[in-house]
């Protein structure tokens, strides 16, 4: 059984339709990435498997269940919607005891998580004080706290510096490891391409995939970045194979669609040409979710 | 009991609630010792011990105040989320709120009557006031109750309109205002809306034939509690958090 199941879930706001006929798995043991871009049903979606608004139909289980009906929820679920869901003038030890309390967890545990989520020096001072790297790290910490079996984290990587980030990438693939489920937000692939195991991409409310990483990146139609000495001649070789070839700005490089690094980077060892850089450009979901869609904005 | 003990963390581990309590108590102070201080002594006397009760308008704006803060705060700052998915029976947190309220309701009314009844009784006898035992009595009993209920009158109508601003400012205008007006212009009415009942129930003098009696005053205030009390906990449940 899929630790969380989401089956032809829609959630209507009066003429909004957030999410429409959704329907995806999350499994145990793996990290997955919940792509799309803002506004596309992500959190919306979250919140239906949170139990905090109700689907207008279909549902959204966990562990086999809506969550209202799971005996103990924080057991089950630990999830972290928006790191700013903070009294900023508790400490970050006082915010994780109001939750611990009420979910019946001792204060030892408390600062057994701040230690996991290295808050412990910060754990007494007031969180209006704290960096949004700070604030995400206790989110998850709060997540933590009923050592659950699922987590459901909404854009943790955001605001994270890149050691923060690494720091994420290590505890969700360790969290993962030891036989959690674990689901992460994002809008931006390149944060969460290094820590997913799986990914579900949605846009404008529905499905748009879902399957293993590498599904995602195959079939990549990113532009390509090249640059050679021999810009010229390379050019000249790739317009006649077909590709289309913009300028980068710098006389050395350019940009070419509608050809893969493989097919470059073999032309240009045919013909005997230098080449000093070969990549695809970096590209947020959002581009890959319009190649994948063919759509143009999730603005609804 | 979990969330009871997780509501009454989150009261006393932010400093709102004590400076709201200390901001209480100062002004209360001054008001009852300058009230007492410096009234003519004649009036004094007229007045009995329902002078002490003047600044129990002032000090419902706290209590209520703080009352409004343990429901509001929870939207105001997103912690919502996190309560309502740790205790998915949702009722049970407002209905630890009120009891959070009715606690510290109950201390804060004590509170403000022992610096009401310690510095504003030793004025009145130092000038030679004396106080009738048993109008004493009823009068910070209904004060007493007074704060309570307006503490509790904070937490239900919090956990009806959510948003904190619009809260305050709504319970300033029934405690402070729309009687008042109501009564100014004629109507009846005005003697049933939160801020005359607690005139009522705080034995305000003088002013028997507009307002309703001292237990009247009491019951309608109560009342006022328990219906928003129950509409806060079924709407909660109702509602989505988003």
């Amino acid at each position: 059984m899929a630790e969380i199941a989401v089956q032809r879930l829609t959630k209507r706001y009066g003429e909004t339709l957030a999410v429409d006929d959704l329907s995806f798995t999350v499994d145990a043991g793996r990290v997955t990435g919940f792509l799309g871009p803002n506004g596309s049903g992500k959190s919306t979606t979250l919140r239906a498997l949170l139990g905090l608004i109700r689907p207008t139909s279909g549902t959204a289980l966990v562990m086999g269940r809506p969550f209202h009906e799971l005996e103990k929820p924080v057991e089950a679920v630990g999830a972290a919607l928006d790191a700013h869901d903070v009294h900023p003038g508790r400490s970050g030890r006082g915010h994780l005891r109001t939750i611990a309390a009420a979910a019946g967890i001792p204060n030892s545990r408390v600062d057994e998580v701040l230690d996991m989520v290295e808050l412990t020096p910060a754990r007494d001072r007031r969180v209006k004080g704290y960096s949004m790297g700070m604030r995400q790290r206790l989110a998850l910490g709060a997540a933590l706290l009923g050592d659950p079996k699922i987590l459901m984290l909404d854009e943790p990587a955001n605001g994270l510096d890149p050691q923060g980030m690494r720091w994420l990438r290590d505890i969700l693939v360790a969290l993962a490891a030891e036989g959690r489920a674990v689901l992460i937000s994002s809008h931006v692939l390149s944060e969460v391409e290094q820590t997913v195991d799986s990914v579900v991409v949605i846009g404008a409310g529905r499905l748009v995939m879902q399957g293993s990483l590498a599904d995602l990146v195959k079939g990549d139609r990113r532009p390509i970045l090249v640059r050679s000495p021999q810009a010229d001649e390379l050019r000249a070789l790739l317009v006649q194979a077909g590709a289309s070839v913009g300028p980068d700005g710098r006389p050395d490089a350019m940009i070419v669609h509608r050809s893969s690094l493989e097919t470059v980077g073999t032309l240009a060892a045919e013909h005997g040409i230098a080449i000093f850089e070969l990549t695809h450009e970096r590209a947020t979901l959002e581009d890959r979710f319009l190649e994948l869609t063919g759509e143009s904005g999730n603005v609804r | 009991m979990n969330a009871l003990k997780s509501e009454w963390l989150k009261l006393v581990s932010v400093r709102t609630t004590w400076a709201l309590l200390v901001a209480m108590i100062l002004i209360e102070g001054l008001t009852a010792g300058l009230v007492t201080g410096l009234s003519d002594v004649d009036d004094l006397r007229t007045r009995d011990v329902a002078t002490l009760a003047n600044g129990t308008k002032l000090a419902i704006v706290f209590m209520f105040t703080l009352g409004a803060l343990l429901s509001t705060n929870e939207f105001r700052h997103g912690t919502a989320n996190s309560t309502f998915v740790v205790t998915p029976k949702r009722e049970r947190v407002i209905a630890a709120k009120l009891v959070v309220g009715l606690v510290v309701g109950i201390a804060g009314a004590l509170l403000y009557i022992a610096v009401n009844a310690g510095l504003g009784l030793s004025i009145l006898s130092s000038r030679g006031v004396d106080v009738d035992a048993d109008t004493a009595v009823d009068t910070y009993l209904g004060v007493g109750i007074g704060l309570v209920l307006g503490c509790l009158f904070g937490v239900a109508l919090g956990a009806l309109l959510r948003n904190q601003i619009l809260t305050v400012v709504t319970g300033m205008v029934l405690f402070l205002l729309a009687g008042t007006a109501a009564l100014f212009i004629g109507n009846d009415v005005g003697q049933y809306f939160p801020g005359e009942s607690l005139l009522a129930l705080n034995g305000t003098p003088g002013a028997d034939d507009v307002l309703l009696s001292q237990t009247e005053g009491g019951l309608v205030l109560g009342a006022y509690c328990v219906v928003l009390g129950a509409l806060g906990m079924v709407l909660t449940r109702q509602r989505e958090i988003s």
